[in-house]
């Protein structure tokens, strides 16, 4: 094996190629991801050009992507889980590898078996990048930069594999097994993609201190009744929880709760906290946070007649944008968009008993001294950590109320 | 190294390496900013009553000092206050004392009593049920009685201590709040201190609209009030 090339051969331009491409994009996800490890907020990296433009801590689709739970594995097990991003480093610096023998040795006299193998496990990026594309698309609703970045390098070595595999297709069967190559080649790929992945998982710190030390509640019960229970499957545990309809966080940590199947094993109950001057004393009315926010607080309070609350509520989630931009018009307008879809509520929006319940929640939250945010997040009592209310949320279940976990 | 495989290796195994490298040293960096104390987090507002801007210093001087003289902090077992304690310690006159509540004519109403009773009608129900069910981010609610100038002042005294606590009871009986002891500032003036003029008739709401107000009237009453304050 010693043909040494004399003119670069595609399949080992496009294997480089893809290999630092999938590099750069798969150390700078695996930074960002790392970042979030000291529990603070980060921006998160979207840009074509690795590592140059970040948007600091604002949301973007890269920021979607790392805080949805399709970013990592073993999330129970690892605070925030081992990103994906950190296999595709060990993978890449594989293909790299097999790039670099591409180029420096004529394809044909490398043994046929070990170009079939590179062939086949070539593939296997684009593979999952198809399967991350799609989980993109379909829960996430965007694509990412960076991880369009990782697709893109997928493609090229997937290329590159496939005009390897070609080549050795053509020609007649000679060497050692394919099964001994295909085997060889696919346990170092599997040692090089796991073993950044294992160095990983040993060196993130031990987070069991930090769940549950957030404080707890310090009145459970709210005495006038003002508080809503929400519906939901087979509820294994309480929980009390702080939101407010127009926050975006609320929506997310709703939509991880949901999509983990926790949502539906709690026993809710809600305390809305509108971050809107126009009901909540502890906001500027002149810079309402979530401008609308109270008149959506109280339909959802209206709700409760017809059992609706939590349906308003998860509909609310769903169109934020629209009913901000209609709040921030007028709280009028809020109240139209929701008559057109709930009906029976508009007119109790308005109530003096729907507006008095609502304060009631509120004072709820002064006699409890909760954060001026949301959401805020109880489980008998014990508050979750803001910290680990995304990346740690399956980590921080798993000690708090492991039977809310599917 | 000639081998084009071993070049290829060791290609790999340095990228592997390198990869690792920035793996941990990003994860150690987290681990250091970790046991560092996050300033931002401990700067984050805690949720609290209503601050209105008539919650100004002399304001809430007189009010603290009415709450920790009439028994609403700490566990005393007395509650509500006279006229003699209002005039030591509010250290302030009359209509400076009226004053006070002034950007309450919003927010506050005046319960009305019948001359020397201390009954409260159906109008006096729905007034005070009112500004009590109005409580938005308030942590406390005041009664001020008050009675005419008709009688002694010692009887008047009595009159007006009496009144505070008929609207008490009603709230107590109404609500059925357990906490409502440490939400209800009583205070007693009688006749002999900070008596209403008659602009409050047709300022202030009160519970017998369209009826007959003047000094005698307006003073059997009790001014109800939740107050938007920190105190």
């Amino acid at each position: 094996m010693s043909n040494e090339r004399t003119r670069p051969a595609p399949a080992a331009l496009l294997a480089i190629a893809g290999s630092l491409l999938g590099l750069a994009f798969g150390a700078v996800s695996t930074t960002d991801f790392a970042a979030h490890l000291d529990r603070k907020v980060h921006g998160v990296t979207c840009s074509f050009v690795p590592g140059l433009l970040s948007s600091e801590g604002g949301a973007n689709a890269c920021a979607t992507a790392l805080y949805s739970p399709y970013s990592s594995l073993f999330r129970r097990a690892i605070w925030g889980g081992v990103p994906i991003a950190v296999f595709a480093l060990g993978a890449f610096a594989f293909f790299l590898g097999m790039g670099v023998w591409l180029l420096r040795q004529e394809e044909t006299s490398i043994p046929r078996s070990v170009r079939l193998s590179y062939g086949a496990l070539g593939l296997t990026p684009a593979l999952v990048s198809i399967l991350m594309f799609t989980i993109s698309m379909t829960k996430l609703g965007a694509v990412c930069k960076v991880c369009s970045g990782i697709y893109v390098a997928s493609f090229l070595v997937a290329a590159s594999a496939a005009l390897v595999l070609k080549n050795a297709l053509e020609e007649a069967p000679s060497g050692p097994p394919v099964l001994m190559a295909g085997a060889t080649l696919a346990a170092l790929l599997g040692g090089m993609t796991f073993l950044p992945a294992g160095v990983y998982a040993a060196s993130v710190p031990d987070f069991g201190t930090y769940v549950g030390g957030c404080g707890k509640l310090e009145k459970g019960e709210e005495k006038h009744g003002a508080l809503l229970h929400l519906p939901t499957a087979t509820p294994k545990k309480k929980a009390l929880m702080f939101v407010d309809p127009l926050c975006p966080t609320c929506k997310a940590f709703h939509e991880q709760l949901s999509s983990e199947g926790i949502f539906d094993r709690l026993d809710p109950t809600v305390s809305l906290f509108p971050l809107d001057g126009s009901c909540n004393w502890m906001i500027d009315a002149e810079r309402p946070v979530h401008p609308g926010a109270c008149v959506v607080a109280r339909a959802v309070i209206c709700g409760e007649g017809s059992q609706e609350s939590r349906a308003i509520l998860e509909w609310a989630y769903e169109h934020q944008p629209e009913l901000t931009a209609a709040g921030k018009e007028s709280p009028a307008k809020v109240k139209e968009i929701i008559a057109s879809r709930f009906a029976k509520v508009s007119s109790c929006i308005d109530d003096a008993k729907t507006e008095r319940r609502l304060h009631q929640m509120l004072q709820f939250a002064v006699e409890n001294h909760i954060r001026v945010s949301t959401p805020q997040f109880y489980l008998d009592g014990q508050r979750l950590c803001d910290e680990d209310s995304d990346l740690g949320l399956s980590y921080a279940l798993r000690r708090l109320a492991p039977e809310v976990l599917p | 190294m000639k081998n084009p495989m071993m070049i290829g290796l060791g290609s790999g195994a340095a990228a592997l390496l390198l990869m690792t490298g920035i793996v941990v040293s990003r994860v150690k960096a987290a681990e250091t900013r970790l046991k560092e104390p996050d300033k931002a987090q401990e700067a984050v507002a805690v949720a609290d009553h209503a601050e209105e801007a008539y919650c100004t210093p002399a304001f809430k001087t007189v009010l603290q000092r009415v709450l920790n003289a009439c028994g609403l902090v700490g566990q005393e077992s007395r509650r509500g206050c006279q006229p003699g304690d209002v005039k030591t310690f509010a250290s302030i006159d009359d209509d400076d004392f009226n004053a006070l509540f002034t950007p309450l004519v919003k927010r506050g109403g005046i319960v009305m009593f019948d001359e020397g009773k201390e009954d409260i009608d159906d109008g006096a129900r729905r007034l005070v049920e009112q500004k009590w069910g109005d409580r938005k981010g308030a942590r406390y609610f005041f009664i001020v009685a008050r009675a005419s100038k008709t009688g002694s002042v010692d009887k008047n005294r009595s009159l007006s201590h009496r009144r505070a606590n008929s609207v008490q009871y009603f709230l107590k009986e109404k609500t059925n709040d357990p906490d409502l002891d440490s939400q209800v500032g009583m205070l007693w003036l009688g006749s002999e201190f900070a008596q209403l003029g008659k602009d409050y008739c047709e300022t202030w709401e009160n519970s017998r609209p369209g009826q007959k107000c003047d000094t005698e009237t307006v003073n059997r009453s009790a001014f109800v009030s939740w107050v938007d304050c920190r105190l």
